[in-house]
């Protein structure tokens, strides 16, 4: 066959026209006045149960429903299961062209998803960023000064939910996405119009959430709580279709992931050659499958609360607020762990190729990755023991909690033992790995207090608490989250970020984070509560430093941004192929990586962390070889 | 293709590196960890006002005496680690040694890990059946303190955005100031009228959520008179911040005398909640419906 | 071992490979798995919150006198969603056996119990003696039937897009034109080499879905209804 010329290129005002972001974003706000008023039209308000309220539930629900299925319906989701009614054969691939107009559509290239995911989720994320910063405004003082006090608690809200959210997909949503295929040798993911589905559900779910504001915010916080879930006002609506829509994209993004990594592997790649990164992968998927859907169901609870006035959560008419809790803490403690874990995956697989060591105790990592997957079912009760809920199931909560310590220890033993006696260069994504290890260990550590019931007494629902996740959290998705950036960015992009940019931005970040950080689990211990503006007057040294503190890691990350954006938009210095040395298949393909990733298939005869053991593996086909898997 | 790595290794290196960490590692620890236990761990809230916060100060001095060789181990561990093994200034990056595993070192691990966790697991457990450790404990409590059955009891009634007290053995008394007998057992009930609340008395070392429906117990034994802090632990709403107020612990006298005084301020006003006992309601109920039921608003 | 570059900057479509079609049929199965874990998951919360609402009784307004639920109705309602999942798994031998009409008919036997099934649920609502606001029964009652009934909708939808691909299929001999649906101006290879081969595993993964939610449905008669 021929390459056929390619056709000449479209006016820019005829590119516009078509299924895209622009008419998706037309669609969702036609979809959304098309469900508001078609709510009010059928009547919604007169309907009996609703007389006692006076907002329109239904029609927020209907109109957010309509605006997120206009948007996807402009993305172009449903041409293809019309196709298919109309009988046309199945495909696997849409817009995989080149240029940029395949970024701002639905594309079903897993590089190009990943790199939306990298730029939407970054997007999110300075957003809930600059929430903290608000939030740190109002702590200088120790009175309510800044901000009406339910603009406070919506801002606290946003952060929290906008982090956990869009976070949760932080990892796997750029970085899996792009590299997963490409580790197993496949050429695409298993389900592409999922994974594209996935991204723009997150964003939908991100403009819903950001728009919370003009329905009067929430005050509940991230894990919004029932009795006051139920009396809120429609700003909470917000809140439940955001997480439960960032459900619908997890569990989506969970399956799709598990089914690629179980069918799609290449020849010779056995489970124990499986690159640790992919292993994480899988472990965090398993969770957003099992848990996600959880944390649909609750959230659907509390909107028939709102709406059809049942009382799932109304103790009076016969609902328990402990419903709730227990419920949103069963999909609430896994989701730490689908935050947590991708974390530990990446440190694993970036310590080899800067210590040139083998990774140490392959196995023991991968149980250890298994073992946090698993017992992260059995301890959500730890969150509510002085909510006087299973009084007597305490003990055994306090030690399945405990329990996990020894499969998070087993992370930090391969860790430490790939270090050791390794030849170890502080690269940029090396200090962030090491990093991890420093604030894992404080979360860690602070968290044997709060795993404590009697400890727990006093930390539960202090600041003290509030440091510890996000020292887990914060410093160990965060910090692990910029590693990948700056090892695997240039692989993607085809671009180097600068490197003294960003080991000003390291130091930077892991200064002024712990300098924020660690002061806060002081200020839990003296008795401040969370998501309160108003402390005792003997904190307010503490809460000065680090308002301080958190304004300057607010720089830290301006920072990044500024060598992002200068770096990919400027200087366009052209990576190398394999600027770490690292064995792994990805760093043998050129930058960025084509279209279909491979020519041919590879085959694999050994896992990618033979440092010291000979020649870098070829991962090539004998010539003549048929091509094809089988 | 992007430049290859060198595949020769470093020449091998005969020093007793673990060794000289371990040693390192039990010298410090053997320094630091009498130290933080003696000095750093009493040192952390909540105090010793009562029984239940001096177990928790106990509680958080054990553990802190606990973290202190595994900070140590991580401190030398890296500290040595980084700096021996780091490639040098101009120095040619060559492969490590391929050590993959050492089944040895991983049980070793496994073992100290689990022993370390039940250790834990079984301490946090002796300690919270001593007294309940001042938390909530749901209307059943199992870990109950040496007087609880001649408890002095007091409800403690959560609401947007304030606490009510009540007290049934002084004639369904409610106040919105709440005052203990000093060297008392205490069982606080704890339960809520609307949203989730939580019951936090910081310097009594007493934290009990406050659920709709629950009656949630809290014991608390005083000691001597002393005056502490109470707020709302549990996000509740617009002005959840400004739920706390002060308590008071005092002596056996003065609580008859605040009592009197509250109970003649008190006295015109009807019991809000239930039917006086003088007209065969009982003086305390568990929980509390308010209608309507439904939100407002 | 002659050292051939993994990919070159322009891949040459030539080079490509066309999918082998048994892996997007793995693919639809372990899916259809991993998509009854999910689902299974999700049901366990309204079981968890049966039990839950059920053991606490809260101010004795778990069943009001006068909740209940019609065992008649709900007996109709997931007797046609069982019957319309058994259609399926015994079309799938039809299919297996290449006769095209037998399947189809059973297919569309399935998708008209199915339908039935939904209908009589939303009657159902409509003569029960309570509302969603009548305690704690009734909001698991209205809630699980609700979520059942949109999970149930989805699922005929499936199935009448696979039904609806039986008798529309076009092209059935000979591969797909190449790059059809992709977009994609320079391609020239068909996206999968054998789509033909697809309905069936697609088949299997639906009819394995179904029978599992058919399985969840009867669950729920169990709980809401009998016990």
């Amino acid at each position: 066959m021929t390459e056929a010329a390619a056709p000449p290129p479209r006016p820019l005002w005829r590119r516009l026209l078509g299924f895209n972001l622009l008419t998706a974003v037309l669609l969702g706000i036609g979809g959304w006045y098309l469900g508001w008023f078609g709510a009010h039209a059928i009547g919604a308000e007169s309907l009996e149960y609703f007389e006692d309220t006076d907002y329109n539930e239904l029609s927020v629900y209907l109109a957010y429903l309509g605006g997120v299925i206009g948007f996807l319906v402009g993305l172009g989701f449903l041409n293809y299961p019309i196709a298919r009614l109309r009988g046309y054969p199945p495909s696997l691939r849409e817009k995989e062209t080149h240029g940029w107009t395949r970024y701002f559509s639905l594309c079903t290239d897993h590089k190009v998803v990943g790199i939306q995911y990298l730029w939407g989720i970054g997007l999110f994320f300075f957003i809930g960023g600059l929430n903290a910063m608000l939030i740190r405004t109002e702590q200088l003082s120790p009175h309510s000064q800044s901000f009406p006090m339910g603009t406070y608690l919506t801002l606290v809200g946003m952060h929290g939910t906008m982090m956990m959210g869009m976070m949760t997909s932080g990892i796997l949503g750029p970085f899996a996405n792009y590299l997963v295929p490409i580790m197993i040798g496949a050429r695409r993911m298993a389900f592409p119009r999922i994974e594209a589905l996935t991204f723009w559900l997150l964003m939908a779910a991100g403009a819903i959430l950001t728009t919370t504001i003009f329905f009067g915010g929430f005050p509940t916080g991230w894990t919004g709580y029932a009795p006051l879930q139920t009396q809120a006002n429609p700003g909470m609506d917000n809140y439940i279709l955001f997480f439960a829509l960032v459900g619908v994209s997890m569990t989506l993004l969970g399956l799709n992931m598990i089914a690629t990594i179980l069918t799609m592997r290449a020849p010779g790649l056995t489970w124990t050659r499986l690159p640790i990164f992919v292993w994480g992968v899988l472990s965090t998927a398993v969770l957003m499958v099992l848990a996600a859907p959880v944390l649909i169901a609750v959230l659907s609870m509390g909107a028939l609360d709102r709406t059809a006035q049942t009382s799932f959560f109304n103790a009076a008419a016969g609902g328990s607020s402990y419903l709730y809790q227990n419920l949103f803490w069963v999909f609430g403690h896994p989701e730490v762990y689908i935050l947590a874990l991708p974390g530990f995956a990446i440190v694993l697989e970036l310590l080899p190729v800067f210590a040139r060591k083998p990774l140490w105790g392959y196995r023991l990592a991968v149980a250890g990755l298994l073992g946090v997957s698993l017992l992260s079912w059995f301890v959500w009760q730890h969150h509510l023991f002085v909510s006087g809920m299973n009084g007597d199931l305490r003990p055994f909560y306090m030690l399945s909690t405990e329990l996990i310590s020894i499969p998070t220890g087993f992370t930090f033993l391969c860790g430490m033992m790939t270090l050791w006696r390794g030849r170890i260069s502080f690269t940029v994504p090396m200090l962030f790995c090491l990093a991890w290890f420093f604030n894992f260990l404080i979360g860690g550590l602070s968290g044997v207090f709060l795993s404590d019931t009697p400890s727990d007494v006093t930390t539960h629902g202090s600041f003290f608490s509030m440091a510890h996740f996000h020292y887990t959290i914060m410093g160990g998705l965060v910090f692990t989250f910029f590693a990948a950036i700056y090892y695997w960015v240039p692989k993607m992009t085809g671009w180097e970020l600068h490197e003294g940019l960003a080991k000003i931005h390291f130091w930077t970040m892991f200064i002024f984070f712990n300098s924020t950080f660690a002061p806060l689990l002081a200020a839990g211990f003296l008795g401040q509560a969370r998501r309160a503006p108003v402390y005792t007057g003997n904190l307010k040294f503490l809460n000065d430093w680090v308002s301080i503190s958190a304004f300057l890691l607010g720089i830290s990350m301006l920072i990044f941004l500024f060598n992002l954006v200068w770096s990919l938009a400027f200087v366009k210095q052209p990576a190398e192929a394999n600027p770490w040395g690292s064995r792994s298949i990805e760093f043998q393909l050129p930058s960025p990586v084509p279209v279909h990733n491979f020519d041919r298939i590879p085959v694999f005869s050994n896992d990618p962390y033979g440092y010291g053991e000979g020649p870098a593996p070829s991962y090539v086909v004998p010539a003549g070889a048929p091509a094809g898997r089988e | 293709m992007a430049s290859e790595p060198s595949a020769a290794t470093s020449p091998s290196d005969s020093t007793n590196h673990g060794l000289r960490v371990v040693v390192v590692w039990l010298v410090l620890s053997a320094i630091a960890t009498p130290l933080v236990a003696i000095y750093v761990g009493p040192l952390i809230p909540p105090g010793n006002a009562t029984v239940q916060g001096q177990g928790q100060t106990f509680d958080n001095q054990v553990m802190t005496a606990f973290v202190t060789p595994i900070l140590c181990l991580l401190a030398v561990f890296f500290a040595y680690g980084l700096i021996q093994f780091h490639v040098r200034r101009n120095e040619a990056i060559l492969d490590g040694p391929p050590i993959r595993n050492d089944s040895q070192i991983q049980l070793l691990w496994i073992v100290i890990t689990t022993v370390m966790v039940l250790f834990l697991a079984g301490f946090g457990t002796y300690e919270l059946l001593q007294d309940g450790s001042g938390g909530g404990q749901g209307p059943n409590p199992i870990a109950l303190p040496a007087h609880h059955q001649d408890a002095f009891q007091v409800q403690v009634i959560a609401q947007q955005w304030q606490f009510t007290y009540r007290y049934p053995s002084l004639g369904g008394l409610e106040s919105n100031q709440l005052y203990l007998p000093a060297n008392t057992t205490v069982a606080l009930h704890v339960t809520s009228l609307d949203a989730i609340h939580s019951f936090w008395a910081y310097e009594l070392g007493v934290k009990a959520d406050a659920n709709p429906g629950v009656d949630n117990v809290a014991y608390v034994e005083t000691k001597g008179p002393t005056t502490f802090h109470v707020r709302c632990a549990e996000l509740c709403g617009l002005w959840h911040p400004y739920m706390f107020n002060n308590g008071r612990v005092v002596d056996s006298a003065q609580f008859q005398a605040w009592a009197s005084q509250q109970q003649r301020v008190y006295a015109s006003i009807k019991p809000f909640m239930n039917k006086p006992e003088s007209e065969g309601g009982a003086p305390y109920a568990k929980t509390y419906f308010p209608e309507p039921d439904r939100r407002a608003g | 071992m002659a050292a051939e570059p993994l990919a070159d900057e322009g891949t040459s479509y030539a080079v490509v490979e066309q999918e082998p079609p048994e892996i997007l049929g793995r693919n639809l199965i372990s899916a259809s798995y991993l998509l009854a874990g999910a689902t299974a998951f999700f049901f366990i919360a309204f079981v968890f919150a049966y039990f839950y609402l059920r053991s606490l009784n809260n101010a004795g307004m778990w069943k009001p006198h006068g909740v209940d639920a019609s065992i008649g109705w709900g007996t109709a309602v997931v007797a046609c969603y069982a019957l319309s999942a058994l259609l399926v798994r015994f079309s799938l031998g039809e299919r297996r056996a290449l006769r095209r009409s037998q399947w189809r008919l059973k297919g569309l036997a399935a998708l008209l119990f199915g339908v039935v099934g939904l209908v009589l649920q939303v009657i159902d609502w409509t003569q029960e003696s309570f509302g969603p606001a009548d305690g704690g029964f009734a909001s698991v009652y209205f809630g699980w039937t609700a979520f059942l009934f949109l999970f149930v909708l989805c699922t005929l939808l499936w199935l009448e897009m696979s039904v609806a691909m039986s008798f529309r299929y076009r092209k059935t001999d000979g591969p797909p034109p190449a790059g059809h649906a992709s977009g994609d101006p320079h391609r020239r290879a068909p996206d999968i080499s054998d789509p033909l081969s697809l309905i069936r595993a697609e088949l299997v993964g639906l009819s394995f879905y179904w029978t599992f939610l058919a399985g969840i449905a009867v669950v729920s008669w169990v709980i809401l209804y009998l016990i």
